[in-house]
């Protein structure tokens, strides 16, 4: 009798996980469950529209359910449909890949007030995730806070002309919010000094490329590390960057003290680095600080074992940090693990189908339909037409299957 | 022919390729498939034809899984004449100015510890209309060919 892991969350790292267990043991049977319709988490709503290359590992993904025997179960969420003692009854080994969501707040006075934004709302609403909120009306003078590749990805979509878009699978919603936006200037702040920022060189070069901009970038500073150096050339290289109607302008080295503003934003005031208070105004705050959630455990690391036979991957076990490439080793780390804990285990016995029965349970041929669907007659200038409401997908998704039955 | 597949990824997409060419050229060829991270460049070998798979990184740089082959081929500066290679780069035209890098950079290490290259570097655009493999498999064919009169002669 073949051993049986569950992984609960059909992201980057759960299906990294799914990938590593089936390379070293084809014969394992494994499922990989989303509360979604749709798999591939983050891959679809999170990693940027106009980033087509990076979503590309999604082939490999397809790969896993095409070939190495791993099985889809979408539109099953774990706390509601099922539950993990269930899912644990029925499997040898259950990993959580349930990712990390939620928006961290920024934490200070009036870090609720209408008009400021976390970047995971916002970027779920641009991505069409089903769950997400609508986009709100951001104002002339949006004010992005964070120093990570979250943050770049916002300014530069919010940046963007629309012929700078062709490519992405951007839907006609979001397309159209962004082309009227009416977004004068874009203020990216971040907290620590130039040099520590988060952000990948390579992020920041994408911006030279942009047509309708002109960059302004303050306090620069100086580096120490061969990292902060880095980012520093790459800042260096994009100050006065461009003569467009849309400024951008980057400050650095601000600690945020309070949002302000009488029941919608006006500013965020700061403490600047010679020791002064300094105010920003801004007609709305974009917070791309991280994620928060409900993590593995207390210690966060890469191959976290629960409990016996329990397991987290990926944001879930690491943190909300780290990119594809970083989960991509932490799955393949947590699989040996996983093996080596099963060699150890005694056999278990034959046990029925716990997932294929459950109902509205979209198997990975409905998302084969909902994502011929979405890519056979995408409109010009876009490689997919993402179907955002979820009694849709699952209608396509089911399609079929009815009609095999008959 | 004994021919080496060996890759240098950090998401997979040429660890993925890498196994495709290696099983495409199973039947005709004794073939191994290696990440590049468990391979010691003092231990090349003549009679041995090597397809090398890069994707790239950082700033045109190497994957991370390349990262201590490349390190370990600086400090070991090993004698690789007679060793014959090809490459295949994998990257993103999103990259502008660094566009493949990756590959260019493995393909000029090798060379300049006198390793011979075997038809032209080709490159995959993850942005770009074209399946890997689908890029991957004539090149792959025509380098071997070419190959087979080279590998080995005077090993
Ligand atoms: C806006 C944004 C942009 C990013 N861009 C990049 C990038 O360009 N390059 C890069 O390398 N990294 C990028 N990252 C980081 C990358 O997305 C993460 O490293 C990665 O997605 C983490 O993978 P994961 O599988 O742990 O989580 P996720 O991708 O979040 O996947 C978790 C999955 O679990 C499912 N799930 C949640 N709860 C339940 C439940 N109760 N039951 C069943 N299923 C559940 C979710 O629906 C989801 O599909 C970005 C992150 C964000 C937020
Ligand atoms: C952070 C990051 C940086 C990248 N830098 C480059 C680059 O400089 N040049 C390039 O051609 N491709 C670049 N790429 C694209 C990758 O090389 C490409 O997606 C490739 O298919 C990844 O293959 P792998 O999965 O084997 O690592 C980059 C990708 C990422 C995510």
């Amino acid at each position: 009798m073949s051993r049986r892991v569950a992984i609960v969350g059909a992201g980057p790292s759960g299906c990294f996980v799914a990938q590593a267990l089936l390379k070293a043991r084809p014969e394992l049977q494994v499922d990989v469950l989303d509360r979604l319709p749709v798999p591939y988490g983050l891959v679809r709503y999170g990693v940027a529209a106009d980033h087509q290359g990076t979503k590309a590992i999604t082939r490999q993904f397809s790969r896993l359910f095409e070939r190495q025997g791993a099985r889809f179960f979408g539109n099953v969420a774990i706390g509601r449909d099922l539950t993990l003692e269930a899912l644990r009854e029925a499997y040898d080994a259950v990993v959580i890949a349930t990712g990390l969501a939620a928006d961290r707040r920024l934490g200070v006075p009036g870090d609720d007030l209408a008009g400021v934004y976390g970047a995971g709302r916002i970027t779920r609403a641009l991505y069409e995730h089903p769950d997400a909120e609508p986009l709100p009306p951001l104002g002339p003078r949006p004010l992005i806070v964070g120093n990570g590749n979250v943050a770049i990805d916002l300014l530069r979509l919010l940046a963007k002309t629309p012929g700078e878009l062709d490519g992405s699978d951007l839907g006609p919603g979001p397309t159209a919010w962004l082309a009227g936006s009416g977004i004068e200037e874009i203020t990216i702040l971040g907290r620590s000094p130039a040099s520590a920022a988060r952000f990948d060189a390579v992020m920041l070069k994408e911006l030279v490329r942009l047509g309708g901009v002109s960059i302004s970038v303050e306090d620069l500073g100086t580096a120490e590390t061969e990292e902060g150096t880095r980012t520093l050339e790459a800042l260096a290289a994009l100050r006065g960057h461009g003569t467009g109607a849309r400024r951008i302008r980057f400050v650095f080295a601000r600690r945020p003290l309070a949002v302000e503003g009488a029941g919608h934003v006006t500013g965020l005031l700061c403490a600047a680095p010679d020791g002064g208070e300094e105010r920003f105004a801004a007609t709305s705050i974009l917070t791309a600080i991280g994620f928060d959630g409900e993590t593995a455990t207390a210690q966060s690391g890469s191959a976290v074992r629960m409990a016996p036979g329990l397991y987290g991957a990926g944001w879930f076990a690491r943190g909300p940090r780290g990119t594809i490439p970083d989960n991509r080793a932490d799955a393949q780390a947590l699989a040996s693990l996983i093996l080596a804990d099963l060699d150890a285990m005694p056999a278990t016995g034959q046990r029925g189908e716990l997932l294929a029965c459950l109902p509205g349970v979209v198997t990975y041929d409905g998302w084969t339909r909902i994502d011929a669907a979405e890519t056979a007659t995408p409109p010009p200038g876009r490689c997919r037409a993402k179907i955002a409401d979820r009694a849709a997908m699952l209608s396509l998704a089911a399609g079929g299957d009815q009609k095999e039955s008959h | 022919m004994k021919i080496a597949v060996l890759y240098g990824t950090e998401t997979g997409n040429a660890e993925m390729l890498a196994e495709d060419l290696a099983a495409e050229l199973e039947g005709d060829h004794e073939v191994v498939c290696k990440n590049l991270s468990a391979v010691d460049p003092a231990g090349f070998d003549a009679a041995t034809f090597y397809i090398l798979v890069s994707s790239t990184y950082g700033d045109g740089d190497l994957p991370a899984s390349a990262q201590p082959f490349a390190k370990a081929v600086e400090a070991k500066a090993p004698d690789l004449s007679g060793i014959h290679f090809a490459i295949f780069g994998l990257g993103d035209s999103e990259y502008h100015d660094t566009f493949n890098g990756g590959g260019e950079k493995l393909a000029a290490l090798m060379t300049a510890r006198g390793a011979v290259q075997v038809g032209e570097r080709v490159t995959h655009d993850a942005s770009g209309p074209d399946m890997a493999e689908d890029l991957a498999f004539p090149w792959a064919r025509a380098v071997v060919e070419t190959a087979a009169n080279l590998v080995g002669e005077d090993a």
